[in-house]
């Protein structure tokens, strides 16, 4: 037989080929980020390589213990706020962005490429830019101030992307029926626009958060005195050449994933709810 | 727009020749979409698949064509059985119900496409394309991709790359249904047009019954996986085998009645509301069941009005006047038959316009519908 | 001049333009004051004076003949583009086999949106955490070398694995290839499946549908993937820094290192021609298809 297999029919070599390039990517992306969790609880005698001598917590003590490191449970009450605000902010401004792109409005093409732009424009460059921009102006860095801009110059480019994938499919005809059924601009919004498009919101949340949070080169020249989270980890990787390093990747990852499985479990159950009322009226 | 004009290609006689044997196509969920068909298409007939969404009429065309494989049963092509070869090997070509037009490519690439996965040279392939592409008369869009044309206009290009290598048998799948009504009925008559200068075999998809009898010389009704006549156009429509084919082709009345007596091959019935009802029995059609179907079709009735409570005469029922549609030639008239157990058991005629202003039946009358023992034709049990 | 073309047209249709203005003001002064400024911030910087580590606001142009005289800047530029290409190359290869892999072999819907999203879940944690992840199985000690001592291959640790470009490449690969995967992901959804059907009607083989109608139907996805991954490379520090064991330098490491000295205006000329040189490449790469179709493709 030969070869429709792109839509159905049976299976061929290209399925093989490929889904073994698929299984050895996922290999390769998530097997060394289990290495370093393994590692990370090894015993105190151990090192930085396998083998593991021993398990134990030691260089989870170590950590918190701020034996050899530095401030990392003041980095974190620095880190989740800022990742929070960033992700508030980074939902209403791409919402809003996002429905004024769905027609074309003077500048948009400008503004388009200026979103663009800050996507692909060396963080670090920004990062001095940014640090500059205060310094010569007189003001402090801070990382509520020109971290948070720095951060948002890298959040709002892609939840503004995820806002046109998700305008792309949601017919203006809902918000045209609220308004001939007599809602108002606000009950618009609010009854309709929001929930129906509440999964992709929270995708965009999942974007703001995790991205803020692990946010390293913008925010490197622009945090100030203080660090967060990922430039503790950086300066860790400069002077720190001890397992404590991985109990760290452990840690931050574990609460990265906290945050993706709850945001994830959100739209599935909202997803699923859907879907459960639609068959359930039959 | 003219209509479509092709230079006649060598046909060499049994060109284009369908046989299909024992066809099914089972789905992995154990659905059965296509159940055991037989079904023989001559060379260079224009042959229609008729029935309702879900009757298995795309997934037989598909079958043909060699984008689905039958579970069981042989498909053949002028005596090769064709199952497992590609789409190039069996000689086809389809047009798709969407047209699946390559967005990326202009339209004399699309038309092109074929010859130049066949390794043909440009200079050689753009002037085969350009001249289906002038046939097809799209000769000054042929730049343009696919996004800048109309539907109709797509269609033509669909169509053109379809029959640039002269396949032996064109497949089309619903290729009327994304135009409007006027260009639909245009472009009817032009693939008509087409088939017969082309001289090739053509299968043609519908669920529409006036374009299957307006264009097919063979008409496949399909219900539920089966194939349930398999006719010429005017036969399919004038003498449907079974009631389900008269009521899906339209224009007929299906009755039936309790056997109450044969004498010298003419039965006599008796219908549910305690009408008499004659009709020939021809061969088969009497099996000795009690209960027979026929049909009478709604333009060979008389309708006249009825005082209340009066008996029809033989070969005649009546009724209260529920619709009344004027048509143009015609009036189209519906009565609820009296003594009807289903509601939605109509009678139905078309009156000449002339006889009907004569003396014009309104909504609410009774009216008596008769008609003569020859217009009676009798159904197939099923 | 926005807001007098604001003025124009009749009062409903000022209306809706005032509505837009003001739903993408936000986003509006956040890129204004967080990108364009500082950008500037840049380029003024870089034509001041400096001296004994003290920045003075005096016009000269030193800082780019140091930046472009240099030896160094172009060594720099010559091994990050040698890097980009690699990089390019590996995460095209794979992100192509893997977004097709998920669009046109996983027959679920679900089961291909779940194993996305495993190909997405680490995008989501720190770069740099993932990036040192490498060092336990590259290094002298490592577990690849500790796999191939044991399987006899070799017979005294492999040296090139971490700190060379190698590793450099591999976390590159590891890190940016997400990107690459859901733009070609996305403008693979969007081929309409009868295409493969017409393209096989048409006695296409697999071949021939690959190269006629998948690749110039999934090109704007691979120009869009290009664009992010050779930006991230190009204007990489910390790999190159952690990875290559300070052997190597990138023109922005080499940043990294001036702002360290408090050597801000040589930063600055070395990063307005850098931001130069990205926006020619990406120009150049632009002129294959309309990004703005690709990314906003609403009707």
């Amino acid at each position: 037989m030969a070869s429709t297999s792109l839509s159905a029919g049976r299976r061929n070599w290209t399925f093989y080929a490929l889904g073994a390039i698929f299984i050895a990517y996922v290999v390769f992306l998530y097997g060394p980020m289990l290495c370093i969790y393994i590692l990370s609880f090894q015993g105190p005698q151990g090192g930085l390589a396998f083998p593991m001598r021993g398990v134990s917590l030691h260089w989870f003590r170590q950590l918190l213990g701020q034996g050899d490191t530095g401030d990392l449970m003041g980095a974190l009450s620095r880190s989740v706020p800022l990742a929070l605000i960033v992700m508030a902010l980074t939902v209403l401004i791409s919402l809003s962005a996002g429905m004024a792109f769905r027609s074309r409005f003077p500048g948009s093409g400008l503004l388009f490429y200026l979103v663009i732009a800050s996507l692909v424009a060396p963080g670090y460059v920004l990062s001095i830019g940014i640090g500059l921009m205060f310094q010569l102006l007189g003001f402090d860095t801070n990382w509520y101030t020109s971290a948070l801009g720095a951060q948002l110059s890298w959040t709002l480019p892609f939840g503004l992307l995820i806002m046109f994938a998700i305008f792309g499919r949601f017919s203006r005809s809902y918000e045209e029926a609220a308004r001939d059924l007599g809602a108002n601009q606000f009950q618009t919004m609010w009854l309709i626009v929001v929930p129906i498009l509440l999964p992709g919101m929270i995708a965009v949340a999942l974007f703001g958060f995790t991205l803020s949070y692990d946010e390293f080169a913008r925010t490197l020249q622009t945090t100030g005195p203080t660090n967060t989270v990922p430039i503790e980890i950086w300066s860790m990787t400069q002077n720190v050449t001890s397992p404590s390093l991985y109990a760290l990747g452990t840690l931050t990852t574990a609460l990265s994933f906290v945050v993706i499985g709850t945001a994830l479990g959100a739209i599935a159950i909202i997803q699923r709810r859907r879907l459960g009322s639609l068959t359930g009226r039959g | 727009m003219t209509a479509l004009t092709l230079t006649p290609i060598e046909t060499a006689a049994g060109r284009g020749a369908i046989e299909l044997a024992g066809i099914q196509k089972r789905y992995a969920d154990g659905t059965v979409a296509v159940d055991g068909i037989n079904l023989r298409i001559a060379s260079g007939t224009y042959c229609c698949l008729l029935g309702p969404s879900g009757c298995g009429k795309t997934t037989m065309l598909r079958m043909i064509a060699g984008h689905e494989t039958p579970t069981d049963g042989e498909i053949l092509i002028d005596g090769g059985n064709v199952v497992g070869l590609t789409p190039r090997q069996r000689g086809t070509a389809m047009m798709f119900q969407s047209y699946a037009l390559f967005p990326h490519l202009s339209v004399r690439d699309n038309v092109a496409f074929t010859l130049r996965v066949r390794g043909i040279g440009k200079t050689e392939r753009y002037k085969e394309a350009d001249r289906v592409i002038e046939q097809v008369q799209l000769t000054e869009l042929a730049q343009r991709l696919p996004a800048q044309l109309s539907g109709g206009q797509q269609q033509r290009v669909a169509l053109a790359r379809a029959i640039i290598t002269r396949p032996r048998v064109l497949l089309l799948d619903e290729p009327l249904s994304a135009l409007d009504e006027f260009l639909r009925l245009q472009m009817r008559s032009e693939l008509r047009e087409l088939q017969r200068q082309l001289g090739i075999t053509f299968i043609h998809v519908t669920h529409t019954q006036l374009e299957a009898v307006a264009v097919a010389d063979q008409v496949v009704v399909m219900d539920r996986g089966h194939v349930v006549q398999s006719d010429p156009a005017r036969t399919v429509y004038a003498e449907p085998r079974s009631a389900y084919v008269a009521r899906f082709m339209g224009g007929q009345n299906v009755l039936s009645g309790k056997l109450e007596s044969v004498k010298d091959g003419l039965a006599t019935l008796r219908g549910d509301g305690g009408q008499t009802f004659m009709l020939h029995l021809r061969g088969a059609a009497h099996s000795g069941h009690p209960r027979l179907s026929f049909s009478v079709r709604r333009d060979h009735v008389r309708l006249t009005k009825a005082a209340a409570g009066s008996a029809p005469p033989v070969n005649a029922v009546s009724g209260i006047v529920r619709a009344v549609e004027y048509q143009g030639t015609f009036v189209k008239v519906t009565l609820r038959v009296d003594g009807s157990q289903d509601k939605d058991d109509l009678f139905v005629a078309y009156v000449e316009e002339g006889d009907y202003f004569a003396s014009p039946i309104g909504v609410a009358d009774r009216a008596c519908a008769a008609w003569d023992t020859e217009e009676v034709h009798a159904l197939a049990a099923e | 001049m926005a807001a007098s073309v604001a003025m124009t047209g009749t009062p409903a249709v000022r209306m809706a333009r005032l509505k837009s203005f003001a739903l993408v003001l936000p986003l509006a002064l956040i890129l204004l004051v967080f990108v364009v400024a500082p950008l500037v911030f840049v380029l003024a910087v870089s034509v001041f004076r400096y001296d004994n580590f003290e920045v003075i606001p005096a016009f000269t142009l030193e800082n780019y003949e140091s930046v472009l005289q240099s030896h160094l800047t172009l060594s720099l530029y010559g091994s990050m583009l040698k890097l980009a290409a690699i990089t390019w190359a590996c995460t095209l290869l794979i992100g192509f086999s893997v977004a097709g892999f998920l669009v046109f072999h996983v027959r679920n819907r679900l089961t291909a949106i779940g194993l996305f999203l495993l190909c997405t879940v680490p995008f989501w944690t720190s770069n740099v955490i993932r990036m040192i992840s490498w060092l336990p199985l590259l290094g002298k000690q490592g577990v690849i070398n500790q796999a191939l001592l044991a399987t006899g291959l070799i017979h005294a640790p492999l040296h090139i694995l971490l700190f060379s470009d190698f590793s450099v490449v591999i976390s590159y690969v590891h890190l940016f290839t997400i990107f690459m995967i859901v733009p070609i992901f996305n403008s693979m959804s969007r081929i309409d499946r009868s295409l493969f059907e017409a393209a096989l009607d048409a006695g296409a083989s697999r071949w021939h549908t690959l190269l006629f109608v998948v690749l110039p139907l999934t090109k704007s996805g691979i120009v869009l993937g290009s664009i992010f991954v050779v930006t991230l490379v190009m204007g990489d520090f910390y790999v190159v820094k952690v990875m290559s064991g300070g052997s190597d330098a990138s023109v922005v490491s080499a940043m990294y290192d001036d702002i360290s000295t408090l050597l801000f205006p040589h930063a600055a000329a070395s990063a307005a021609v850098l931001m130069i040189i990205l926006t020619i490449m990406v120009a150049a790469i632009l002129r294959f298809v309309d990004v703005r179709k690709e990314l906003a493709s609403h009707r």
